[in-house]
């Protein structure tokens, strides 16, 4: 796909929740393009980021905004947070039945099968029922399932979820080996920054909107080499402590975070009491940097 | 896209559960054995009665009754599904799939009426055990009426899963909606022989038709060239009212927030 007609084109979406008696704002103006990149959204539960898939996917009408690309179906496949397959039929089945779907015949799956059931070890699986299945095995049919007519984008809404880590190894690994093989566009939504990590981009997202946009490694240097996370119940004697030493710092209620700090900062704290981390900056602490708020994304804690 | 290979695929798929669930294979044969035993010979043993209109004695009038009863219970199953499918999230993957929407609504339509009437031809054939022995015409004219029943009841209830959420809430809404119209469809008795404002609603009753198709086709009815053709206009024209309301509801509404 060439890079005036990105896989993924969209511009000021939003959308609005409205019940009876309320309404709340889960899109606020997002705009994205994306091209042949794994670009990974990292935010908590309701920064919008499954809502942003269901306008991707057709699910969700937006209020304002348009959607360039994708423009069909056909050029996109989601994995949700749990197996969207069908628990009585076997491995095979559901695959198949995901690539009739498609409008592909039974011979054109059954090639297709063949390329991704070894990589994802599922050949010797395929003539199980899927209710049978570890939720290892269960993650990988649905990502066969979802890859069966080899689409351009793919959308993974916290695919990982519930999977030991050798799961998710594998999984990574499959889906990294795939796109050496042939462009993909891969939207991710997780809570966990160690998957954002391997992203070409991460967005930073918060409250329907995207606070920060760059590559992994940008973001974190955005922060100096080292970062100074201090617990404390005194916030307001550490940010003022941070302040007058010339410090960029971030205030949460008992966390201060301090960027591009220093060791002799440790001795200098004036809570004495208070827990403090000198780190390579994470991706959590981007987060938090970020969204203005100590928050405490999986991987820094 | 060839439409119509997700359509066989989901249909194919909705057969296939069926046969993978002992519960439902064991339920969907003793369900029309059941009303075979207790109703046929029930009512033939113990009431031993004729029905005056058609000469029919009442044990074989009940049996077309009882086959649409078959037909609306298998209906409820099938329509029910949608909603196991949404909760499993097989939906989801469906609705976001390139296959149209009322591929979904067609192949639950097909599946859930080859279900229906493979029950109801179980109930059938109590008939000749009751005195009525149908031409084969005849039993293909009552598998046609049934069809219809199935495919109009399906399609209502396909267009009431796609708005209730819950199993319990189906249930009540189908209760409310389907038990009526079946009681009232001259299945447990004439409709001449009923009062005046129970026949007048019995002859809203597209149900009330397709009863009638059914005992037209198997003999056990006399009626006029004209309410013959009333009746089988009726029972096809509900038939493709049911699969169109389905259709247009699944593929209609807008996206879901």
């Amino acid at each position: 796909m060439s890079s005036e007609c990105p896989a993924i084109d969209l511009s000021g979406l939003s959308v609005t929740y409205r019940t009876r008696n309320a309404e709340r704002r889960a899109l606020d103006g997002i705009s994205l393009r994306a091209d042949n990149q794994l670009v990974a959204m990292l935010g908590p539960n309701g920064a919008g980021k499954s809502t942003l898939m269901g306008v991707l996917c057709g699910m969700i009408a937006p209020d304002e905004g348009t959607v360039t690309s994708p423009t069909t179906r056909e050029q996109l496949a989601i994995v949700f947070q749990t197996p969207a397959l069908d628990e009585l039929l076997t491995v095979r089945e559901n695959i198949l039945l995901a690539g009739a779907m498609h409008g592909m015949s039974k011979a054109g799956s059954l090639t297709r099968l063949s390329e991704l059931a070894r990589p994802l070890h599922l050949d010797d699986r395929l003539s199980d029922q899927v209710r049978h299945l570890s939720g290892g095995l269960k993650r990988r049919a649905d990502l066969a399932r979802a890859l069966i007519a080899d689409p351009g984008v793919l959308l993974l809404d916290e695919p990982t979820t519930g999977l030991d880590i050798e799961a998710r190894q594998q999984f990574w690994s499959f889906l990294g080996s795939r796109r050496r093989d042939r462009p993909m566009t891969i939207l991710l939504a997780t809570h966990l920054t160690e998957e954002a990590q391997h992203a070409d981009r991460v967005l930073l997202m918060r409250e329907g909107r995207i606070i920060a946009d760059d590559t992994p490694a940008n973001l974190k240097h955005t922060l100096g080499d080292r970062i100074l996370r201090v617990q404390t119940t005194d916030p307001s004697a550490v940010r003022d402590w941070a302040s007058a030493s010339g410090h960029e710092f971030r205030e949460g209620t008992e966390m201060v975070l301090i960027a591009d700090a220093n060791q002799e900062m440790l001795a200098s704290c004036p809570d004495g009491r208070a827990t403090m981390t000198l780190a390579v900056p994470t991706l959590a602490d981007v987060y938090s940097w970020h969204a203005g708020v100590c928050m405490e994304l999986e991987a820094a804690s | 896209m060839r439409t119509l290979t997700p359509t066989l695929a989901l249909t194919k798929r909705e057969l296939l559960r069926q046969t993978r669930q002992p519960s439902r294979v064991v339920a969907s044969i003793a369900t029309p054995l059941l009303v075979w035993a207790f109703f046929a010979g029930g009512f033939a043993g113990a009431v031993g009665d004729v029905d005056a209109s058609s000469g029919t004695r009442l044990g074989a009038y009940i049996i077309p009754g009882m086959a649409s009863m078959t037909v609306l219970f298998a209906s409820i199953f099938a329509s029910i599904s949608l909603i196991q499918d949404r909760h499993d999230g097989f939906l989801r993957a469906a609705l976001v799939s390139p296959a149209p929407r009322w591929s979904i609504a067609l192949s639950k339509i097909t599946a859930g009426s080859i279900l229906a009437l493979l029950q109801a031809a179980i109930v059938l054939l109590a008939l000749p055990f009751l005195g009525v022995k149908p031409a084969p015409v005849g039993v293909l004219g009552a598998l046609m009426a049934l069809a219809c029943i199935s495919i109009l009841l399906i399609g209502i209830g396909l267009a009431m899963a796609w708005i209730v959420d819950s199993t319990q809430g189906f249930h009540g809404v189908m209760n409310a909606l389907l038990m009526p119209l079946w009681l009232t469809s001259g299945a447990v008795f004439p409709v001449d022989d009923a009062a005046g404002w129970l026949k007048l609603i019995a002859y809203a009753n597209p149900l009330t038709w397709a009863q009638t198709s059914m005992r037209l086709s198997l003999g056990m009815d006399n009626a006029s060239q004209s309410h013959t053709t009333i009746a089988w206009v009726v029972t096809l024209g509900s038939a493709l009212a049911g699969s169109l309301l389905a259709i247009i509801v699944l593929s209609r509404s807008k996206p879901t927030r």
